[in-house]
């Protein structure tokens, strides 16, 4: 039902949009006073094309290279209105390509009306800002003023509204998706220089302009694909490390993969911060890979507490220096909420809460053979005490938008 | 690019920090006499700083060659500053690569002194090529102009001076090499090619950026220096997966070692050996790097056999022959989904095969084949590391009596090319790895069992808490 929402929300916003904002830049003038219609066709069409095209981000999203040329037509066709039709009639080819390439009803509708707002928040404050400035700045400087606060009224715009639209998604908080559209701000700076760079340098340089443009986009697209891969790395790697105590027989088969997966959900539904959901992905994956020492007899013998699984399993975390956090993470899971008697521990990370609550559920299903319904019982009931009831509450959230538990 | 070197021998290094450092400003105070100072001074000094930034972070690419956009920085300056002051503006900023902050903290005086005197004399060279095209692109309007037709002259210029800096930078640290360490720095073309097209790619760059900035105007200086961090991030981000890569795999072996005492440290020599054997075979570059983490892993296999198996004196029966392989197969099965680990893991799980194709074969890999050289040189080392500690069923070989084994199973159990390779290797590191006492295998036996009665002893009395020792202690981790 969401979905369906979101879709016939977006598709009346958009139209809407379109009207407004040509309507709005060209200060109701008609179609026939565009300046360059060759240029307004040709920039339209590569606002489309550029929009179709996404790369990776630093948030491990995929962002679209709309803004590259929106920048670059913003300057070079210099007239509001030919800017204000070359940016809707360029939205909308991109839209017409979108729905005939896919039938599903995807978040992209959701996207597609956080950008078109953005782009035209940008185009309005382009042109004010021109206004305002173009007395104080020459030689180019006065583009690239405008253009400077153009590009982040985009990008907050942007981040505005992505969380907003993601509002009608009960399991994603607005502060998770507003967080991690802000972290985007690197590839955002490169695309909108490379359309600055394009936009500035063409009158002069002419074809040069081309391989000038694509220099920080290029760096920077070989940064992000690396970081990618930094990122397909760790998690490969820390889910290998995490099974090898399932393979051995030492923790029951899909017990941490299921821990993350349920651990993840409660994190953005709780609204943590995303690099804190990142570390929180590793520790949860590996909250058990202190298991590897139980095949060891004289610990088998002598006995051993969840701290002790906790604290090997840390050890072994702390050997990879970038895994710091995570191991602090793995660490704290064992900690009660609050024992009887005593204040509670507000050092407690959140995210080592959140393993001890998504762990709890998945032993009382998949090895004590309790329904969803008893085991989140089960949790309740040892809220405050052993678990944290915030965290109880939003396991319970989360069950519930997955349909396992009834309202 | 530009590399540096990572060590130099107390002998021979006054000399040479002397002579480089002394060249290095031989050379700014004649460029200061020929040349106008780089104007606006501001604007040399954020080429300066950017240079210095990405001449400390420079990225290890791989074998001690390090990699930085610099060379874009310095075509960049040495463009914007004109063939009059653009040779010193270039030399002068190599001074700020001198100094990094590890250098400050660690009290290493003499490497900085040599890298200040050949990062000048380089950038010296290339910024002396690229002027001459800079004149050549000269226009007829008095003083020296650039206009928009001439630019391919300065591009070509850069590129080609960016690669006149590469090659006078490699020359002169493989010279210091030869010198100081008596080692060839000996790179195959392949390898000098690849580095070489980067260097001309940042030097192309780094000309066109300036020529922007002469024809379009200084609107162009915010771009430029947004482009330098972007290409900053490139290289950073090289750094950040190779640190993902090689942290992850610190982890694997961590939890190997909290599982099995004795194999602590172990795989940590046994990669030593093997990147010794490697670099004496003529392996650099990726290859070695290859090797090295293959020995890393070769034994991760064992993770999830029961310790019982691991640290059983005598022969397996049977059964736990099977058991054992099963486990070795699964932990192998799980590394192979890392992409990054697949061939390393290929290495890893053959490192039991014998070269005449007897042995124990892994994963893919059938009986009666030769295994690839790159197993075939872990197995050395594996062994060698198994003679020359002390195992729970003998004490430490010398290193000598290890090396007499070695080369008597050479050409069945070994690769005789391997054995030769590692025993010239071990000679010329002038070091001994192996126990000081010479004693013989019959010897060795009958302390191994007085040993073995020790560490169970030893075992009962540190019950619960003997695997996870070894990793509090960390310390002392190296053998």
């Amino acid at each position: 039902m969401a979905e369906v929402r979101i879709r016939v929300a977006s598709v009346g916003m958009f139209g809407m949009l379109l009207v407004a904002t040509g309507v709005f830049l060209g200060g109701g003038s008609a179609v026939g006073e565009i300046v360059d219609p060759v240029g307004v066709l040709l920039w339209a069409i590569v606002i489309a094309v550029a929009h179709l095209l996404d790369v990776p981000t630093p948030s491990g999203h995929r962002i679209n290279l709309g803004i590259g040329p929106a920048v670059a037509a913003s300057i070079l066709l210099a007239e509001p209105l030919d800017v204000a039709v070359a940016y809707s009639v360029g939205m909308a080819l991109a839209w017409i390509v979108v729905q005939l390439r896919t039938s599903r009803l995807g978040r992209r509708d959701g996207d597609f009306l956080a950008e078109t707002v953005a782009m035209a928040a940008y185009g309005l404050t382009f042109f004010w800002v021109l206004d305002a400035v173009s007395e104080d700045f020459q030689g180019g400087w006065e583009h690239l003023v405008s253009l400077a606060a153009a590009g982040t009224v985009w990008f907050l715009v942007r981040a505005i509204v992505s969380a907003l639209v993601g509002l009608e998604r009960a399991d994603l908080s607005p502060r998770y998706l507003w967080l991690l559209a802000l972290e985007d701000w690197t590839v955002v700076v490169a695309l909108i220089s490379a359309g600055g760079l394009f936009a500035l340098s063409w009158p002069v340089l002419k074809l040069w302009a081309f391989p000038l443009a694509l220099v920080p986009y290029g760096f920077s697209h070989v940064a992000f694909e690396r970081y990618d891969s930094t990122r397909i790395t760790y998690s490969q790697t820390i889910r290998a490390l995490a099974q090898i105590p399932e393979v051995a027989g030492l923790a029951p088969i899909g017990h941490s993969y299921r821990t993350q997966d349920l651990a993840m959900a409660m994190a953005k539904e709780l609204g943590l911060h995303p690099s804190e959901v990142t570390w929180l992905e590793y520790a949860s994956m590996l909250h058990d890979v202190g298991r590897i020492t139980l095949n060891e007899p004289a610990i088998i013998k002598a006995g051993y507490t969840d701290e002790d699984i906790a604290r090997w399993g840390s050890q072994i975390v702390a050997e990879a220096p970038y895994l710091d956090h995570v191991s602090e993470l793995v660490a704290q899971q064992y900690q009660p909420y609050r024992t009887p008697g005593t204040e509670r521990d507000p050092d407690v990370p959140i995210a080592s809460k959140i393993i001890k609550v998504a762990s709890a559920y998945d032993q009382g299903v998949n090895e004590m053979g309790l329904s969803p319904i008893e085991a989140l019982e089960r949790i309740h009931q040892g809220s405050a005490y052993e678990y944290d009831p915030k965290i109880a509450a939003s396991l319970r959230r989360v069950l519930i938008h997955r349909g396992i538990v009834a309202a | 690019m530009s590399r540096g070197l990572s060590q130099i021998l107390p002998t021979t290094k006054h000399r040479f920090a002397v002579g480089f450092a002394g060249a290095g400003i031989a050379t700014l105070a004649l460029l200061w006499l020929v040349q106008e100072p780089p104007q606006p001074w501001w604007l040399w000094a954020a080429f300066a700083a950017a240079y210095a930034v990405f001449s400390w972070r420079s990225v290890e690419v791989n074998d001690r060659l390090r990699g930085s956009p610099g060379a874009m920085v310095t075509m960049t300056a040495a463009v914007v500053f004109g063939p009059g002051a653009g040779i010193l503006a270039a030399a002068s900023m190599a001074a700020f690569g001198l100094l990094t902050p590890e250098d400050v903290t660690g009290r290493r005086w003499f490497q900085p002194a040599v890298n200040f005197g050949q990062l000048v004399l380089s950038n010296a060279a290339s910024a002396v090529v690229l002027a001459g095209f800079l004149w050549l692109a000269d226009g007829p309007a008095p003083g020296w102009t650039l206009s928009a037709g001439r630019l391919w002259i300065v591009v070509a210029g850069s590129a080609i001076a960016a690669l006149v800096q590469g090659i006078v930078n490699f020359r002169l640290v493989a010279f210091i090499v030869d010198r100081v360490y008596g080692q060839k720095m000996t790179k195959p073309w392949s390898h000098l090619i690849q580095i070489n097209l980067g260097t001309v790619a940042m030097g192309f760059l780094g000309g066109l950026l300036g020529a922007a900035y002469l024809l379009v105007g200084s609107v162009m200086l915010p771009f430029i220096f947004i482009v330098f961090f972007t290409g900053y991030m490139a290289f950073e981000s090289f750094a950040m997966l190779r640190l993902a890569q090689e942290s992850t795999l610190k982890g694997f072996i961590k939890a190997l070692e909290a599982k099995d005492l004795y194999t602590r440290g172990h795989t940590e020599r046994v990669a030593m050996y093997s990147e010794m054997i490697g670099r004496e075979m003529g392996f650099n570059g990726t290859r070695l790097e290859r090797l090295r983490w293959a020995a890393l892993i070769h034994d991760v296999g064992k993770l999830a056999v029961p310790r019982e198996l691991i640290r059983k004196r005598g022969r397996l029966d049977e059964h736990e022959y099977d058991v054992m392989k099963r486990h070795v197969h699964l932990v192998e099965d799980l590394l192979d989904h890392i992409e990054f680990l697949h061939p390393m893991v290929q290495i890893a799980a053959n490192h039991h095969a014998h070269y005449d194709g007897r042995g124990y074969h892994g994963a893919g890999h059938g009986p009666g084949e030769t295994p690839s050289v790159e197993a075939c040189i872990i197995a050395v080392a594996d062994s060698f590391d198994a003679m020359t500690t002390t195992r729970s069923y003998r004490v430490a070989m010398s290193q000598r009596y290890a090396l007499e084994e070695l080369r008597r199973h050479a050409g069945t159990q070994f690769d005789p090319e391997v054995v030769e390779a590692f025993i010239a290797a071990i000679e010329r590191s002038g070091r001994n790895f192996g126990s000081v006492l010479e004693l013989t295998d019959e010897e060795a036996r009958k302390m191994a069992e007085e040993g073995v009665a020790a560490m169970r002893e030893a075992d009962q009395v540190h019950g619960r808490d003997f695997p996870v020792a070894p990793l509090e202690r960390r310390e002392h981790s190296h053998g």
